[in-house]
């Protein structure tokens, strides 16, 4: 029996077909995946470096925002809440308050000795949330915590949006440029 | 005769007990002379203390999560020394009926950005410094004590642990003085 070159051909073209056609829903579902936002009320993998109350500096777990607080829950046993009520400010990165000088305005960058740009808590690039709140008896707290890149912005404007405070910032200065020669 | 001999005696023996008791007297007054200058200064003391949130500086701009490590640092420390029966929080209300109430203020002086790359890689360069001012104030506004106390990473570690340094060396502050 002889088998045609052309027969061959369009079998493994309709094999390609059937084979593309039934893939895709699968191939098309994971880039819809990657497409979808992440969620900014629930950030895992964060670390809380300090000022959580029943929380050891450097535990890691997961950050959330529901029933009106901020959540972060080590494992089960292991949890701290902050209302968002008593949250006073949120700060991301180096940014600093405006009214450093009392004066409400802002400054600019001045460094006694060496240096060129704002002192940072952490030498690698991760995105630092802190977040300032008043206890029952108006006890300042600062929290402060490393979120996955990406996922701090989203986190506070979630945050901000079901009623958290927040004031003007001094944004951390940007990183010196060299000096072009002519 | 017998007589004379029993005053001499007791004449003797008096003088002895005499020259004993100088003697005592005179090594007392010198230990307790030699002692003076080893006497600790008067402590200071207070039921509790208070730690207000960093003053601002002139022209000095630190950003806020290198503030809040540092007070909370601050904090912790204080808590550990064990020497006030609580530590409160800038803003606490209960803090307020407390009569011998210490006051902490915090005002960052300087600060010098090192490297964490550099650190490890050296091991001799690349510190990272902050230097802030730290006043103890009583409740009527007399100042008790003032340092200038400098936070530093030499080695290994974050510019975290330049706010841990720093908080430390306060507490050992507190330590030597209450």
């Amino acid at each position: 029996m002889m088998i045609n070159s052309r027969q061959v051909k369009s079998s493994v073209t309709g094999f390609g077909i059937a084979l593309f056609l039934l893939s895709a829903p699968v191939l098309f579902s994971g880039q819809a995946d990657k497409k979808a936002p992440p969620d900014p009320s629930k950030v895992e993998d964060t670390q809380c470096v300090i000022g959580l109350e029943g929380i050891k500096h450097g535990n890691k777990g997961t950050l959330s925002v529901e029933g009106g607080a901020l959540h972060f829950l080590k494992d089960t046993k292991t949890k701290a809440e902050i209302p968002i009520s008593s949250i006073t400010d949120i700060y991301l990165g180096n940014e600093s308050r405006q009214d450093i000088t009392g004066a409400g305005k802002v400054v600019t960058m001045a460094i006694p000795y060496g240096g060129g740009r704002v002192l940072s808590l952490f030498s690698h690039k991760v995105e630092v949330m802190t977040v300032e709140y008043t206890d029952s008896n108006g006890g300042f707290h600062g929290a402060i915590f490393v979120l996955p890149e990406g996922r701090a912005t989203p986190m506070k404007d979630f945050l901000v949006s079901q009623g958290a405070k927040t004031t003007t910032h001094v944004p951390a200065p940007p990183e010196p440029t060299q000096e072009q020669k002519p | 005769m017998n007589q004379l001999t029993e005053n001499a005696v007791r004449y003797r023996w008096t003088a002895v007990l005499g020259g004993v008791a100088l003697l005592l007297g005179l090594s007392m007054l010198g230990l307790s002379v030699a002692a003076a200058p080893q006497q600790p200064a008067q402590k200071l003391s207070a039921s509790a203390i208070q730690v207000l949130r960093t003053q601002p500086s002139e022209g000095l701009t630190i950003p806020e999560d290198f503030r809040a490590a540092t007070y909370e640092h601050l904090i912790d420390e204080l808590e550990k020394t064990k020497k006030f029966q609580k530590v409160y929080r800038d803003g606490d209300r209960t803090a307020a009926s407390v009569t011998d109430l210490v006051t902490v203020k915090l005002t960052p002086e300087a600060f010098k950005e090192g490297s964490q790359k550099k650190r490890e890689v050296t091991t001799v360069s690349g510190a990272t410094s902050l230097k802030i001012n730290v006043q103890f104030v009583s409740k009527d506004g007399k100042v008790l004590l003032e340092k200038s106390v400098e936070g530093k990473v030499r080695f290994f570690g974050e510019n975290l642990g330049a706010t841990k340094d720093f908080a430390k060396k306060v507490a050992a502050a507190v330590n030597e003085s209450f």
